[in-house]
């Protein structure tokens, strides 16, 4: 098994902090709302909305807009593809962590 | 990335979710449970005070712990006891089984934080109390206080503890205080009926909340 860790293994999508944290809290909850998410991470809704589209065009986050009687309600939830991407990426830290390896060209 | 950089990002990914899950922890039963015992404690407090009603007091009034016997206000101090013992034996042992339903931790970073939110209200509470109902203390308008006053810091610990997690919990928190503060202000001789109101039905009406959300999947 070839264990050395690959700029490629990165996901360059969920790296970035404030998606990973978005990716991360819908990991462990099967839905969650816009307000609920923005409140449990402390987001601005601008900060929130423009990392939950890029998590929706890359496949990984499904966004449901409805209304609760007069009030839009948005929700977001993790896609199947998502779960795979956040699981790769949290081996990937993994292997770092254990190996204290870096991603080759990295490593140059 | 180095291995300190992926460390801190594990440790980052691992409060996040822990933020998050402290919301699928939250134990609905206990929350019933605890409302429903709270009930039965006010149901109780009102047939005491009723057997011994005298002309200025009325049985919804905890003043009228004064006029029971010594025995009484012995029984009467105990069953609250073991109700709030109770409350939190039940909030501990369900929280504990949903996390395991989770397979999370129940001793996680934020479930940690709330404890420590809610511990020192509590505490304060719970000196007030006794030294509300010391002997040489005990007058009609300190024990009249014991209800508000557990109201508030109960309360205010909800809220702290809910700054570590979603809103609910903030919002009983809030309205715990409002609560209190109505009933320290304006309606000391309900007593009976402000706690079955706060302690009882915002337990009752939050645990059905948080069953409801848990449900429907986890929206807002």
């Amino acid at each position: 098994m070839n264990d050395s860790i690959k700029p490629d293994d990165i996901d360059p999508i969920i790296h970035e902090r404030v998606r990973l944290a978005i990716v991360s809290a819908l990991a462990v909850a099967p839905e969650m709302s816009f307000n609920e998410l923005k409140a449990t991470l402390g987001l601005s809704d601008g900060n929130l909305s423009a990392h939950a589209t890029s998590l929706q065009k890359a496949g990984y986050v499904e966004i449901a807009k409805t209304f609760k009687g007069r009030r839009p309600y948005t929700a977001l939830r993790l896609t199947a593809v998502g779960q795979e991407a956040f699981r790769r990426y949290v081996e990937t830290l993994r292997k770092i962590i254990e190996k204290g390896a870096q991603p080759r060209d990295e490593q140059k | 990335m180095d291995r300190d950089e992926a460390q801190s990002r594990m440790q980052e990914i691992q409060r996040i979710m822990e933020r998050a899950t402290l919301w699928t922890i939250l134990p609905g039963a206990s929350a019933i449970l605890g409302g429903l015992m709270v009930l039965g404690g006010c149901l109780v407090s009102y047939l005491m005070f009723r057997s011994v009603r005298g002309p200025s007091f009325t049985p919804i009034d905890f003043a009228a712990l004064l006029d029971l016997s010594l025995n009484g206000q012995i029984a009467f101090c105990v069953m609250w006891f073991l109700i709030g013992a109770g409350g939190v034996v039940a909030e501990i042992h369900f929280a504990q089984l949903q996390a395991k339903r989770q397979g999370i931790s129940p001793k996680g970073r934020s479930a940690r934080l709330a404890f420590f939110s809610l511990t020192p209200s509590v505490v304060v509470a719970m000196v007030l109390t006794v030294k509300f109902l010391s002997p040489t203390q005990m007058r009609a308008q300190e024990i009249q206080y014991i209800a508000p006053v557990w109201m508030m810091l109960y309360g205010t610990g909800v809220y702290t503890a809910g700054l570590f997690s979603v809103r609910a919990p903030r919002t009983l928190g809030m309205a715990f205080i409002a609560a209190g503060v109505a009933s320290i202000m304006f309606l000391q001789p309900y007593g009976v009926i402000t706690a079955a109101l706060s302690f009882g039905w915002f337990h009752i009406a939050f645990g059905l909340y948080v069953i409801s959300k848990r449900r429907a999947g986890l929206s807002t």
